[in-house]
């Protein structure tokens, strides 16, 4: 194994070391768990760069172990795979830095941490499967590992959300590796390849490679939150918040996106994709989880489930994006892969200090929010400002890219439906907004924590301002070479290529 | 990249008040904001003065590559844009003096001057829209300000159309430019052939902030609502944003748009009469003077379908309408900035300060108001059809009734209670008015495209031309000035503030208590209540979300049929 290849294992054991480690630090032990996570995040964060720089250039990053005779587990890092890393890599770092904040002095520190580090080594591994076999071992780890985040308070209400998320998550998985192992029979190894690896297939097995389609959706569209497998969602929002975060932006609802990507892209490829037919009632369906998800997200009075529901109608975009089957529309849709991401943290971290320093869990307690604690309403409105498409934030630019792929596809209704998706995110967003600026504090903060230097502890404060100025920098910044735009333009670049 | 003295000044106008307006938000430097109004303005005037017309600032590494530019209509946008911005910026660092969260003010504004500087520099689709977005969202904090339960409706009615006017902008940008690139070069008209959709929704998208009819209905509440400098910059600069994105983005001037020529100009000529006749009959002079400005973007809504339906006009009417902007907005803000004043702080002279501007805008002889409408008037007469007879009479008619309009502002200015509060600094206030004064006297006859026309008005026979409806003003003025208000609103009606938006909003409020009267004669479930369909709904919503928790189960049948699936099409393989 050379140097390159065991960059891809350095990648995958800087956060599963740190996991196994933590589970056996003692719960005291504050500033040792908190020494080997950050270590954990620092030294990923400096590999996802090498590795960024290197696939930038053209290269490959390759590794292949037997499983089974003829069944490889290849990890496998290209262009798009760095994508989903670099945002988990950035968006890692500053949740454990959240998180150490968050929960300190409660209890079960070591197994959250623990979980919280296995969660993110799955998402690697999806990012980085190099066949259709990794990428559902791994996914299939995420599941499991995410379910002792979202009990973790252990409350009635938390297990029976965990219930809930299993339930939909397991029977998702299950019929993943039905779909999974019929295209292995049909189709052979399934190595993910740039413009699809069906070759010949589409003429001989058609009607099989539509129902396997249906199969594949149905199941990543669990994790990725298609209406109508979108249930758990919002009730896993029970979580701590920085696993909500942590779900919403990277780990959980981004791996079944990123799947859904990854066969469309790279299992179909786009020109089979289209002659299947499969791509239009893909992208009808993200519409309508688009227009479902606002529409539900009006109606909630709690922050946290108001923005559960904003998930389910954001991620689809990147579905959209992706299956309208255009350049410039998957440029859309893949960069809000990490807009969506950059906003919904920096919301869901908001939500949480003001849960944690006002003890306001609810809209209509958030009176005044914005005198109390300039800096988190400051950050919070950025977000919600992106995720409206106000330019020149990062969701203007994903929207933008999306409006013009649609069109330049010939699918106009696709501009009507971002343009009904901001008006409903702007009736959402601007009265939380409204009130927390522009109202008078109407009564007393339920519990409030005052006595830290800032408007909250700093580890609270940090993480929310870094991605609210990263959403800024995004959307500002857009046109320069280390901007996610530009990443993902080399992405789409690569998979258009003539061949 | 060249960092010429031409680029440093595009730069600075745009990022000197983003600069002033981030610094006020840091609790230390508050005060910076207020103090910073002062070079943010001149950096735009200085950029109006001084660059010229080929250099172009272009940042490809910001949003989707931003340019900045000046092209000559725009040089005449960002002068009377930043005069504005400068001396209602003066303005209000006297009129805020002692006021607890003034600093607040000061940083929408100089985001709100940013955005204003920026959407008229802006060279390409992307850069435009960012920079009117940025204006359009900033001024709420300026509209909603005095947070009296009127400013925060005015608010909520005016965030309401700038989002409306945002998405209907995104849908029209997109299908303007999206089928041939990501972006487009101003001005975007001569480079396409543009759908019928995509003009209309960059016709209303800009005519929400135009004031065109219709749309216009924030305008004479947040004007009124806002704090007096800020209402100055919103009707006389900002509001011009909406007639130069008409200009930058729909082909005008260009052949096949006849029709459409024909609905801006009627739509003009609408707003010029309905402004006047909804402003004659209200108390508050602010009002009145929002009201009027609905009227005057009229005029140049109208100069912009005359320029549609004849493009052999369009060069020189193009120069009439931004003619007419200048005068406008250098008449409107001086205007405005004397409700802070008057009528306490008046002496007997400097009640000419306020009718200098007034006669202006009504159109007498040697003021910017006379050259602005001759020039509109000199190629109205060029028109094909019947226009030439019909614009030759409704004009000079417009031109009375925005005399009267005047007349009517300045007896309303005089009952008027002023609208700056004690501790507020005339120091700077006064001679901030001065200056804007002066300046929309004077500056018409010296800025380039304004002073060819002027030199035309000054001959005998034009000086009488625009004079006569003016005799016929001032024997109706009399009146009005006798007649207390009652005797207008007999004659037009009552048209309360915001117009359109108060029966849309009694409307609702009716529906609601007619049902909940039908609720309380019928028993619960029959009623068709408002509130209570809108529960019915949400709660429709919830289960029908509920019932799709069923798709759990679902899942394990499909698993189920995915592995009969899969075994039939083993089998049928095997074979």
């Amino acid at each position: 194994m050379n140097l390159q290849e065991s960059y891809l294992y350095f990648i995958l054991l800087a956060s599963l070391l740190p996991a196994v480690i933590i589970f056996f630090i003692p719960e005291q032990r504050h500033r040792l768990r908190v020494f080997v996570n950050m270590a954990g995040t620092t030294i990923k964060l400096v590999l996802v760069f090498v590795l960024m720089a290197g696939v930038r250039q053209g290269k490959v990053y390759e590794s292949r172990i037997t499983l089974l005779p003829d069944m490889d587990l290849v990890l496998h890092a290209d262009a798009l795979s760095l994508l989903f890393i670099g945002l988990s890599a950035v968006l890692w770092f500053l949740t454990t830095l959240y998180a150490i904040g968050y929960l300190e002095n409660s209890p079960h520190r070591s197994r959250f941490f623990g979980f919280f580090s296995l969660c993110v080594s799955s998402t690697v591994g999806v990012a980085l499967s190099g066949n259709l076999v990794t990428f559902v071992i791994f996914y299939e780890a995420l599941t499991l590992s995410t379910y002792p985040l979202v009990v973790h308070r252990g409350t009635p209400e938390a297990m029976k959300a965990g219930a809930t998320y299993l339930a939909y998550t397991l029977g998702g998985g299950a019929v993943l590796l039905v779909a999974v192992v019929w295209l292995r029979i049909l189709a052979g190894p399934l190595d993910f390849q740039t413009g699809g690896m069906l070759g010949d297939l589409v003429q001989t097995y058609p009607l099989e490679l539509r129902c396997i389609f249906v199969l594949l959706i149905g199941a990543l569209g669990v994790k990725a939150a298609l209406v109508p497998l979108h249930g758990w969602l919002p009730k896993a929002m029970v979580a701590p918040a920085p696993v909500s975060a942590l779900l919403h932006a990277v780990a959980v609802v981004k791996a079944g996106a990123f799947g859904i990507v990854r066969v469309l892209y790279d299992v179909y490829g786009v020109d089979p994709a289209a002659q299947l037919g499969v791509s239009t009632g893909l992208a009808v369906l993200a519409a309508v989880t688009i227009l479902w998800g606002s529409l539900r997200a009006l109606a909630q009075d709690e922050l946290k489930k108001r923005l559960a529901y904003s998930t389910v109608s954001q991620v689809s975009y990147i579905i959209l994006g992706a299956a309208i089957l255009g350049p410039v529309a998957t440029i859309g849709g893949l960069v809000h892969l990490v807009h969506q991401g950059l906003m919904k943290i920096t919301l869901f971290f908001c939500a949480g200090n003001y849960a944690e320093t006002l003890g306001v869990h609810h809209i209509h307690g958030m009176d005044g929010a914005g005198r109390r604690m300039p800096l988190t309403t400051g950050a919070f409105t950025l977000g919600a400002l992106g995720m409206i498409g106000v330019p020149p934030l990062a969701g203007f630019v994903s929207k933008w890219y999306l409006g013009i792929g649609g069109l330049r596809a010939g699918q106009e209704w696709v501009v009507a439906v971002l343009v009904a998706s901001s008006v409903l995110n702007a009736c959402y967003f601007l009265p939380i907004l409204y009130r927390a600026w522009f109202r008078e504090q109407a009564a007393a903060w339920p519990e409030e924590h005052a006595g830290s230097r800032f408007e909250a502890h700093w580890m609270l404060l940090t993480p929310p301002l870094v991605t609210a100025a990263l959403c800024i920098a995004a959307g500002v910044c857009a046109g320069s070479d280390w901007s996610p735009l530009e990443w993902v333009k080399m992405i789409t670049e690569r998979e258009y290529a003539p061949r | 990249m060249n960092y010429s003295v031409d680029n440093v000044l595009l730069g600075s106008a745009v990022l000197l008040p983003l600069f002033f307006a981030v610094c006020g938000l840091l609790p230390r430097m508050r005060g910076v904001a207020a103090a910073g109004t002062t070079p943010a303005g001149a950096a735009g005037l200085a950029a109006a003065l001084c660059v010229s017309a080929e250099s172009t600032l272009d940042l490809p590494w910001t949003v989707l590559g931003l340019r900045l530019g000046l092209d000559e209509t725009g040089r005449t946008f960002l002068f009377f844009s930043a005069i504005l911005w400068l001396l209602a910026g003066l303005y209000g660092r006297g009129y805020f003096r002692g006021q607890e969260r003034a600093w607040l003010y000061h940083v929408f504004y100089a985001f709100a001057m940013a955005g204003n500087f920026g959407l008229i520099l802006a060279r390409d689709a992307v850069t435009f829209y960012v920079f009117f977005a940025l204006m359009s969202f900033a001024s709420y904090g300026l509209v909603v300000h005095n947070r009296t339960d009127f400013a925060l409706r005015a608010g909520r009615i005016y965030i309401v159309l700038v989002v409306a006017g945002e998405v209907a902008l995104f849908a029209g940008l997109v299908a303007l430019i999206g089928r041939t690139g990501i972006n487009v070069t101003l001005p975007a008209g001569e480079a396409m052939a543009a759908s019928p959709a995509a003009l209309a929704l960059l016709t209303a998208g800009f005519g929400i902030k135009a004031g065109m009819l219709s749309l216009h209905t924030w305008l004479p509440l947040a004007h009124p609502a806002a704090p007096v400098p800020a209402s100055a910059v919103l009707s006389g600069a900002m509001i011009k944003a909406g007639l130069l994105g008409w200009l930058r983005f729909l082909p005008v001037g260009q052949d096949g748009y006849a029709s459409w020529g024909t609905f801006f100009i009627i739509a003009g000529l609408a707003a010029a009469f309905y402004g006047v006749a909804a402003g004659l009959v209200q108390t508050d002079p602010k009002t009145i003077l929002a009201y009027s400005s609905i009227s005057q973007m009229g005029f140049m809504t109208l100069g912009v379908g005359a320029g549609w339906m004849a493009p052999e006009l369009w060069s020189a009417l193009l120069v009439a309408v931004t003619v007419y902007a200048l005068h406008h907005g250098l008449a409107k803000g001086a205007l405005f900035l004397s409700a802070g004043i008057a009528p306490g702080g008046m002496s007997r002279w400097s009640w000419a300060g306020v009718a200098v501007p007034a006669l202006a805008l009504a159109g007498a002889p040697l003021t910017s108001g006379a050259v602005a409408k001759s020039a509109l008037k000199y190629s109205a007469h060029e028109l094909p059809g019947s226009w030439p007879a019909v614009l030759g009479v409704l004009l000079p008619v417009a031109a009375i009734a925005t005399g009267l309009l005047m007349a009517r502002f300045v007896v309303a200015l005089r009952e008027y209670h002023s609208a700056s509060h004690g501790d507020a600094d005339r120091r700077w206030m006064v001679p901030a008015w001065a200056a804007l004064v002066l300046a929309s006297v004077a500056v018409i006859w010296f800025w380039e495209p304004g002073a060819g026309f002027a030199q035309g008005t000054l001959k005998a026979g034009k000086i009488f031309k625009a004079a006569w409806p003016l005799l016929v003003v001032a024997a109706a003025g009399l009146a009005v000035y006798r007649w207390p208000p009652e005797f207008l609103t007999r004659w037009i009606g009552r048209v309360p503030p915001g117009d359109l938006v108060v029966p849309a909003e009694a409307v609702l409020l009716f529906l609601r208590r007619t049902v909940a009267r039908a609720a309380g004669r019928f028993p619960r479930r029959a009623a068709p209540d408002l509130g209570n369909l809108v529960d019915r709904v949400a709660s429709r919503m919830l289960g029908l979300e509920k019932s799709l928790g069923v798709w759990r189960r679902v899942l394990i049948v499909l698993l189920g049929l995915a592995l009969l699936l899969f075994a039939l099409s083993m089998a049928a393989a095997a074979k």
